[in-house]
């Protein structure tokens, strides 16, 4: 016998530690795969994760050679979580060095202006309206940053902000939303009990989508059926 | 607005936490996984494993602690001792690190920072400094668990660390350490004036006043807390109530999920 479960592919740029991320993402009606390969880790998966650790230009190297497709697929409604460095890849270009992200979002990701850089601990969600379902059902309050860097959306991508937070005068984007792409400029790994309740809603969410779609535990590959 | 981080410290030997007084006199106070989880539920904000090992078999534990503990903790965890290279950072933070403090080694190879944070971002890299008032009343650096005097001055490195790449400070005063009077107010505040990075205070906590004076008048961002937790004369909670009442923002405990 067999259970559904949902594909979560953790897209690996070998900065860091994803350790606890891996684990906040195991349930028993989850598969949890870190993928190396950019194209690989948006086949085959019901939902990708991009983790936070690491820096922006050797991160946009890892993503180059799948740019294109890891950008189509979110396009095309793959569930995301981009979480601190991985929601600074949904957008442009970063001051941290040279790369090119992703581009689901419009805009550049700036040192942060702010006498003390990084900013290193927990910090208060100020959410916009209407409150975003995965903010209401984690009931996320005080969440825990380490950034040195955050996004600045331009044009029609400010609308996407769900919750910005405050570091000493500087306003900033604490998480965004486009369609099915999420991204948190904190660690919910490591915002306790509420954060990992945010990354189980988000699941949730990928869960109902993916049984819509009837992929939900399938093994037919992706690339077979196109 | 940015909470005062209360972060526990759980100094680390073979797979034991054991506690110190001024770095000599060690006692067995528990299991590592247990008190780091514990003490999440009180409402730390951050647990710090300080390795103490003094042998190359008792360090090899240490990055299977850490990754049992980072199977269970979901708040940041930072691993300091023994951690020479930018491979040493690269397999504590494989292992369930989230940062990496670099103290003797960072001394020996100031150049270490830099690698470390150009590969993995300074907000992952730690300088501890241990320091110890001189002959003249300067602060001095000290090393090797607080057992070999450097020439370093400690405002002046802590400057230092902070240009090679450090994202933070985790600042100990040895004469201090163990000695519940409260932290370094002086030393504290020399340095966190003078960097532009967090500075965590640390050595000498004896009561919830002590957090206080070291962030209201010592300038520091978080406050290292170890011995009157583990003997059990107070509560994360009880702590940061105090702060609370001080009027410093501090995270509200988690609440209970069933």
């Amino acid at each position: 016998m067999s259970i559904d479960r949902l594909r979560i592919s953790v897209f690996d740029y070998e900065a860091g530690n994803l350790h606890s991320l891996v684990k906040s993402l195991e349930t028993e009606f989850t598969t949890v795969r870190v993928e190396r390969d950019p194209a690989a880790a948006v086949r085959n998966t019901d939902a990708l994760v991009l983790p936070g650790v690491g820096a922006f230009t050797p991160a946009a190297d890892r993503l180059a050679s799948g740019r294109d497709v890891m950008r189509a697929a979110l396009l095309d409604g793959l569930p995301c979580l981009g979480i601190c460095l991985g929601m600074q890849l949904l957008f442009d270009h970063s001051d941290e060095g040279p790369g090119e992200g992703l581009s689901v979002l419009t805009g550049r990701v700036t040192r942060l202006d702010a006498q003390r850089v990084p900013q290193i601990g927990w910090n208060t969600l100020e959410p916009t309206a209407p409150l975003d379902a995965l903010l209401a059902s984690s009931g996320l309050d005080t969440v825990y940053f380490a950034n040195s860097f955050v996004c600045r959306p331009t044009g029609a991508s400010a609308q996407h902000v769900i919750a910005y937070t405050t570091h000493e005068t500087d306003r900033f984007p604490a998480a965004v939303r486009v369609g099915n792409v999420v991204g948190a400029q904190f660690h919910p790994e490591k915002s306790s009990a509420a954060g990992v309740r945010f990354v189980r809603a988000f699941l949730r969410e990928a869960t109902q989508r993916a049984a819509q779609r009837g992929t939900l535990g399938s093994s037919v590959t992706e690339d077979v059926t196109s | 607005m940015l909470t005062r981080r209360v972060i526990v410290c759980l100094d680390v030997k073979g797979a034991r936490v054991v506690k110190g007084v001024q770095f000599v006199g060690l006692r067995d106070v528990g299991d590592p996984v247990a008190l780091a989880t514990r003490y999440e539920a009180e409402g730390a904000d951050e647990i710090t494993f300080l390795d103490i090992s003094a042998s190359a078999e008792e360090r090899a534990t240490l990055l299977d602690v850490a990754r049992r503990t980072a199977e269970q903790l979901f708040i940041p965890l930072t691993i300091g001792g023994g951690v020479r290279t930018a491979a040493d950072v690269a397999r504590a933070l494989r292992a369930g690190a989230d940062k990496v403090s670099l103290n003797s080694a960072a001394v020996s190879r100031p150049e270490v920072l830099t690698e470390a944070a150009d590969r993995f971002g300074a907000q992952c890299v730690v300088a501890s400094i241990d320091a110890k008032r001189g002959e003249g009343g300067a602060w001095k650096v000290w090393v090797k668990g607080g057992r070999e005097e450097t020439p370093l001055e400690a405002v002046a490195w802590a400057q230092e660390c902070v240009a090679r790449g450090a994202g933070e400070i985790l600042l100990t005063s040895i004469d201090r350490d163990g000695a519940r009077i409260g932290y370094d107010i002086e030393l504290t505040r020399a340095v966190a004036d003078a960097v532009q990075v967090p500075v965590i205070a640390s050595g000498g906590a004896g009561d919830a006043q002590h957090l206080v004076d070291a962030v209201q008048q010592a300038h520091a961002d978080a406050v290292l807390v170890a011995g009157i937790l583990h003997d059990g004369l107070t509560t994360v909670a009880a702590l940061k109530d105090v702060m609370r009442s001080a009027g410093l923002p501090v995270r509200a405990l988690p609440e209970i999920v069933v």
